[in-house]
Parts: structure tokens; sequence; C-alpha cells
């Protein structure tokens, strides 16, 4: 869940170059085979937050937003981290039960369309859904805020299926420090260092997302199995404080994880970065107020895109296309290597790109990398091997602990 | 959990009339007879469907893998009294609601899965009835989850579900205080037994195969849970009205009904719920002992089972006192005894209230539950009824639950 346009970041005039431009329609049959038959894995999507006004339904294709199982299919995605996100300043015993709440909504969609999605909490069921040609729905925590300091928490939530937790949000939790907050505990506390050692016990990945710079690399160094950055882009390419440096890309790699490349396009583009100023990202507050209660995130995220995109339409914001998604994933391979970069597109949180509406157009990713080169075997690992990779490593490293006990 | 009810709910009792319980009588020989319940005792899955233990998880000087010196279940004494398939209770005070409820609800389930995980070689997380079989079968202590009170879902249908899928498989519908849809036996009506929601809730808890438990709710709620429940319903620890008559009890009509809709009744072991002059005379002190109440909990703060255990200082002294009268473990095999003539050997069961109660007599804890198996014999009742009352009837209502469960979810 990005918060749109609210955190403006420092004007960079960047270049930003477009290439291998392919429309919706246009995918050659050598991609659509190769896309239709890999394991599409995206790690994060914040579609959770539409189950909870109590109309929304997976099951037919919506007019708004990126995800349903129509578009699912449409577009090829095999596995889907379903998001469990609440705002950071709500803690405590009540950030749990809204957390419990939001599982609960995952686990009901799914059991209301057992024909098309299958919870998965292992590699091995995902490629078991796969094999049932089902969809197979994950959970991830956005947010260490909340287990409400609580071990007991976290556990339940790995008892519930949960199999990542993305350490903070956007505001610093108890234990750690986000990387869009003051920071406060210089990167994790010791308790925060338990949390990700109890995380390495239950099997869950460590995700890296959101944290700051000095929390990511205390995670490094306790973890003993491979984190991941579940939707991060590249700072070389648009300097936000979210996304990550090559050195930091570099490092994640030695231990053998994943960056999840984010399509927000405050992410994506240093130009939309500039122009996002804290003018227009009240402006854009304003208007989405008009149209939604303050609670109901579900429709202040479909409400701001369609506002961004009315925005970009009045010149007041630029242009981005989607294939700036592959520069990031072409400059994350040539940094971190091949084995460390996957898609984490932040559908239904964020502001997608031109071009990468919802997720009938994950085949166009797959197309642009076989046009830069890619090889098969090589596409494959980033749509989603590599992070298949990552859960069987972290899988592995909890049997180990648990055999320790 | 039992312990507040002296304090708060005794005033609420009518006394009734003592009904004494039929007099054992032996008709094999007592080595014999001892023997062969010996045999059947530890060959039988015994199931108890009540134990507070899980407030002891809390507490640093306890170890369930440890003979303790204190307390009613550990491992140990569970092996030596064949007790191998436990319902540990979810318990908080009723008058903890909302978020903060659903927090330390979650607690203390994680509690009991971590120490079923860190003592995996005596125990397992069960489910259903087939893995409580299993456990048996590997000779492992079988462990299952109740939630002692609707107040710990925080009125939330999901949060239930939730609970559900981290292993709970009852919920007794109210504690002491109503919650926000059920009217309890020990408070005052408000809802006229169950709300709308609250019928909604029974109806979730059959479609997510949660057995439905009506200990502790007011007779209009059991009433509205009967008609209300796809699935047959469980007492999971109250006794016989007939015998002492306590709120928290059945009477005998309450108890046909439930066990027409094939339902049991596991019966309670507290004193004061087995045993009219006990529970009289305990009324009669219950001002003194809610002076001492609010005194135990200054000094014990929320430590429950430091509470506990000045309670139970306290009932030991007025006993010393003559003020309370001594209570045998006899009276568990009377109770057993009303409700296997009123409804059947298949029926009734056994719901302790170990570490949560008030033992009597001769029940000092769970290494003396082969007593009960003897007794049983030496009534007369056949191996197979035994088995039932043990454990066997639980099983069957695990059995039909996960069976409606299974057809609901297929709708």
């Amino acid at each position: 869940m990005v918060r749109t346009l609210l955190t403006a970041g420092i004007v960079v005039s960047a270049a930003a170059f477009l290439a291998a431009t392919v429309t919706a329609d246009d995918i050659s049959a050598r991609a659509k085979k190769l896309h239709f038959s890999s394991i599409v894995v995206d790690t994060h999507d914040d579609t959770t937050q539409r189950f909870l006004d109590g109309k929304f339904d997976l099951g037919p294709r919506s007019a708004t937003g990126s995800i349903d199982i129509p578009r699912m299919k449409e577009g090829g995605l095999g596995a889907i981290f379903f998001s469990i996100w609440i705002p950071s300043k709500v803690t405590g015993p009540e950030a749990v039960n809204r957390a419990m709440t939001q599982i609960d909504a995952v686990r009901e969609q799914v059991r209301a369309h057992p024909q098309d999605l299958m919870l998965a909490t292992t590699a091995a069921e995902v490629r078991e859904a796969r094999k049932q040609g089902k969809i197979a729905a994950l959970m991830g925590v956005e947010g260490g805020h909340m287990i409400n300091a609580n071990l007991g928490v976290l556990r339940s939530y790995a008892a519930l299926g949960v199999r990542y937790m993305t350490l903070t949000h956007s505001g610093n939790d108890e234990w750690a420090d986000s990387s869009t907050d003051k920071a406060v505990h210089n990167g994790l506390t010791d308790f925060g260092k338990d949390v990700v050692r109890e995380m390495n016990r239950l099997g869950m990945i460590v995700d890296i997302s959101h944290v700051s710079d000095k929390t990511f690399y205390d995670v490094l160094e306790t973890s003993k199995a491979p984190p991941f950055a579940s939707h991060s882009s590249c700072r070389a390419i648009c300097d936000a404080p979210r996304n990550m440096t090559d050195q930091m890309m570099k490092d994640l790699a030695a231990k053998g994880g994943v960056v999840q490349i984010n399509y927000h396009v405050g992410f994506l583009n240093q130009e939309y970065r500039g122009k996002a100023t804290p003018e227009i990202a009240k402006e854009l507050g304003e208007e989405v107020r008009k149209h939604c209660a303050g609670d109901d995130e579900g429709c202040q995220l479909i409400e701001g895109e369609r506002i961004t995109r009315e925005f970009v339409a009045q010149g007041k914001l630029p242009k981005v296309e989607y294939t700036a998604i592959i520069e990031h994933i072409e400059h994350a391979v040539r940094v971190a290597g091949i084995d460390h970069v996957g898609l984490g597109s932040d559908f239904d949180g964020a502001n997608m790109p031109f071009g990468m509406e919802d997720a009938t157009k994950l085949p166009k990713i797959t197309e642009a990398l076989l046009k830069k080169g890619y090889s098969e075997g090589d596409v494959r690992k980033i749509l989603g091997e590599n992070t298949l990779r990552v859960m069987t490593e972290v899988e592995r490293v909890s049997r180990e602990l648990h055999g320790g006990k | 959990m039992t312990r507040f009810r002296r304090c708060f709910a005794a005033c609420l009792c009518v006394c009734g009339v003592l009904v004494a319980g039929s007099r054992l009588s032996a008709p094999a020989s007592a080595d014999d007879v001892a023997e062969r319940a010996k045999k059947l005792h530890f060959s039988t899955i015994v199931l108890d469907t009540h134990d507070d233990t899980t407030q002891r998880f809390f507490s640093k000087g306890y170890d369930i893998a440890k003979r303790n010196p204190d307390g009613h279940v550990d491992i140990p004494r569970m092996i030596d009294g064949g007790m191998n398939a436990i319902f540990f209770s979810i318990w908080i005070d009723g008058r903890i609601m909302g978020p903060p409820a659903v927090q330390k609800a979650l607690d203390q389930i994680d509690a009991v899965h971590e120490n079923v995980r860190k003592n995996s070689r005596d125990m397992v997380l069960c489910r259903t009835a087939a893995e409580v079989r299993e456990a048996h079968k590997q000779g492992k202590i079988a462990a299952l989850i109740g939630v002692e009170g609707g107040h710990m879902i925080g009125n939330d249908i999901r949060v239930l579900r939730m609970f559900g899928d981290l292993g709970v498989r009852y919920m007794t519908l109210s504690h002491f205080y109503n919650d926000e849809w059920a009217d309890s036996s020990t408070d005052k009506p408000v809802h006229n037994g169950l709300t709308d929601f609250g019928k909604d809730i029974v109806r979730e808890m059959n479609r997510q195969g949660i057995m439905v438990d009506i200990s502790h709710v007011s007779d209009k709620t059991f009433y509205d849970a009967l008609e209300v429940s796809k699935a047959p319903l469980i007492a999971s620890h109250s006794s016989c009205r007939a015998l002492c008559n306590h709120v928290r009890d059945m009477s005998d009509d309450m108890i046909k009904a439930l066990a027409a809709k094939g339902g049991v009744i596991q019966i309670n072991y507290e004193r004061s719920f087995i045993d009219q002059a006990y529970k009289d005379a305990s009324d009669k002190l219950t001002g003194g002992v809610v002076a001492q109440f609010d005194l135990f909990k200054k000094e014990c703060g929320g430590d429950q089972e430091c509470f506990g255990r000045k309670m139970a200082e306290k009932q030991k002294q007025a006993m010393e006192e003559g003020k309370l009268p001594h209570v045998s473990w006899e009276r568990i095999i009377d109770h057993i005894d009303h409700a296997v003539k009123l409804v059947g050997a298949e029926h009734v069961g056994l719901g302790s209230d170990f570490d949560g109660a008030d033992m009597p007599e001769g029940m000092e804890d769970c290494s003396k539950l082969p007593k009960i198996t003897e007794a049983l014999m030496r009534k007369g009742y056949t191996d197979e009824d035994i088995r039932k009352i043990l454990g066997g009837n639980t099983l069957r209502v695990m059995e039909q639950t996960e069976k409606v469960s299974r057809e609901l979810q297929a709708q």
C-alpha cells in the first residue's frame, strides 16, 4: 500500500527512456506460451482492502481496480500475495483485531471460490495449485505494528497462513525503523531481532520493503533465511527512500534474497516523483475525500487511482509508461543478478503506469523481456521462480530450526 | 473457570432439596473389579472437555512437563490418570470485551500451541475426532482448545472464524456475564436468550465445525441455541440441578432436551455444583468471600494463578473451621449416574473443570480419574457404556459436528 503521492520526492530531473513498447494485443506466440506456462507470482497486492466493504467479490470481472479472478486468469497470474494492511497509526489490540478480520476476509474469498483459488503456504502448495489449474492465494502482513509487539500474535498469523511480514509500514513500529519516518531505534531493537529469528523459525519470509536502510542491514545480519523486498524498486533510477540502492540490492542478493519490483509510478519515475509535490498531494487527498469515507481504504485506492489519471490528463503529473517497470527489472538484474529479481506490483494499492492498468497486462512484461534478449529460463525466474526458491529456502531453514527446538 | 462464581453468583441460587445419590454396591470381588477397571480405563480414550490449565502457562513456576506440587493437571499426572485427551480452556474475565479480549484470547491460544509444540513427544494438537483417535494410537495426549466465553470474539463473527482456523473446537456462548449477544446463567438477562446476531454466531459455529457449548448460559439461551444449532451441543462442564440446585447446572428437562438433540452433558467436579450442603454453606459465606476476593485481587493483581491459590487456601481454612462441609469425589459418580438414568449412557461425559474449580476429596487431581471407571464398573455399568462416558460420546459429537460443517460448507 502506497499512500498515494504523500511522500513527495527530492526533485532530480532524470531522462525516462522508453523502449520496446508493447500493446496488450501485441504479445508474440512465444511470449504467450512462455508466460502462460510459467508460474507468475506477484508478492504484493492490496486487493484485501476491497474485500472489507462487504460488496466486492473476486469472482466477477470488476470495472475498477486491478485484480479479480477473471483478470488474474487472463493475465496468467498464478500466485498472489494478498496484503494484510492497516495504517501504521493503528496500534495495540485494535491493530491485531483489524489484521485478523483481513486474514479472515482473504480466507473467506478462497472458501467462496474453491474452483479458482487455493490457499497456499509453501512453494510446493503453489506448484500444486498450478497443477490443479487454480490460482495460489497467499498472505503477507504489511507492517510489524500489527503484531502488537507480541510474538504470540506473530505465531497466530503464521498459523493462519501468513507467509511474510513487512517489518514496518510507513511509520516506525515499536521495534523497527521505517524508511519514511524519523529513525528512533537505530534499525532493529533487540526485540526486533527476536521477531526476525521467530519468523525464521516459523518459516515466514522477512520482508524488508518499507524499512529504513539500517533496519535492512540489521535484518541481513540477523536472519538465517533469505529476506525479500516484497514491493520495492531501484533508487538509482528513482530516488525514493522506499526503493533500494544498488549496494542494498547486491547485499540482499548475496544473502539469496529477491527484490520484487514495485510498479508504483512514484517509485518508478524520477520526474513523476519531482512533480508530485505536497500541494498536488493535498489536492489529490481533497478530491479523494469527496468520494470516500475516511476509513474506506478500498474506495480511497480506487478513487486515488482514477483522480491521479485525471491529473495526468490535465498535465499536472507526467505520464509514466509501463516500460519503466522493465527498466527497473533490467537495472536490478544488472546489479543483483538474474536470480534476485521478481514482481511485487502493489496492484490495488498504488498508481499504476500506463499500459499496466491491471493483471491482464502482465504478459507484456514477458514479451518485453524476451525482446530485450532474456532467455526463457531467465524470464521464468523473474516471473516467479526466484520467489519460489526463496520460499523453499525459508521453509528449509524453518525445518532446521524446528529440529533444534 | 468456576472460581468467581462463588463470589458473585452463588447468591443468585435458590437452595433446593438435597437429593442423595445412590450408594455404590459391589457386584464382583473387589480385586477382580479393580483389575478389570484399570485395564479398561487405560485402554480407553479418556477425554476431559474442560481444563483451565491454560491460565497456568502464564505462571513462571508452572511446567506442564513436570509433576507439579499444586494444581490438577500436568503431563506426568495425566499419564498416571490415563487422561489422554484434554480441552484446554481459553478464558478471560467476562468484563473484558472488544479488541483487548481478542488479543488476550490469542495469547492463550498461542500458549496452548507453544506448550504442545515444546512437548511434542507427549502431546499433539488435535482438531477432529479422527486426530484424537490417531493421537491415542500413537500413545500421545490429544490437546484440544475450547474458548470459554463469547465475549472473546469481540462481537465479530470474523474473529470466531479465525479462532476456528487456529484450532478452537468449541466455544462456550457466555461466561459469568452476558456478552453482547447471549445471556449468562449468572447475570441479569438482557437479551432474552440469544440475540439474532447470537443465532448467526451459532450458525457460523456449525459451518466452521466448532461445537456449541451451553455451559454457563442462561436457560433461555440454552433453548435458543438448541433450536438454532444444526449440530448437537455440549455442556462442557455442568452438572445436574436435580442433585445440586445451582444455576450453572442443568435441570432434568434441559438434560433431556440436550440428549434428544444428540448432545452430551459433561459432568463438572466443582464442589458447589455437585453437593447441595456445600453449596448452601458456601452461599452463606459469600459476603466474607467477596471481601476476600477484593483483597486477593489487590494482592495478586491480574495473576490468576495467585488468585486461585489464595482462594483455595481460604476454602481450606473454612473447611477446617467447619464452615464448609467435606465433599466426597463420589458425588461425581452420583451426578453421572443421575444423568445416565435420565437420558442414557450416550449423553454423559466428563468436564472436570480441573485447575479452575475446587475439587472434591478423592479427586485432588487428574491422576485420580481411574476411580471413576472403577466406581462405574462397581455400579454395574458395561464396559461399552463406561467407554462412552469416558470419551466416546464426546468424540461422537465431534464427528457429527464435523459432518454438519462439511454439509454446510458444500452448500
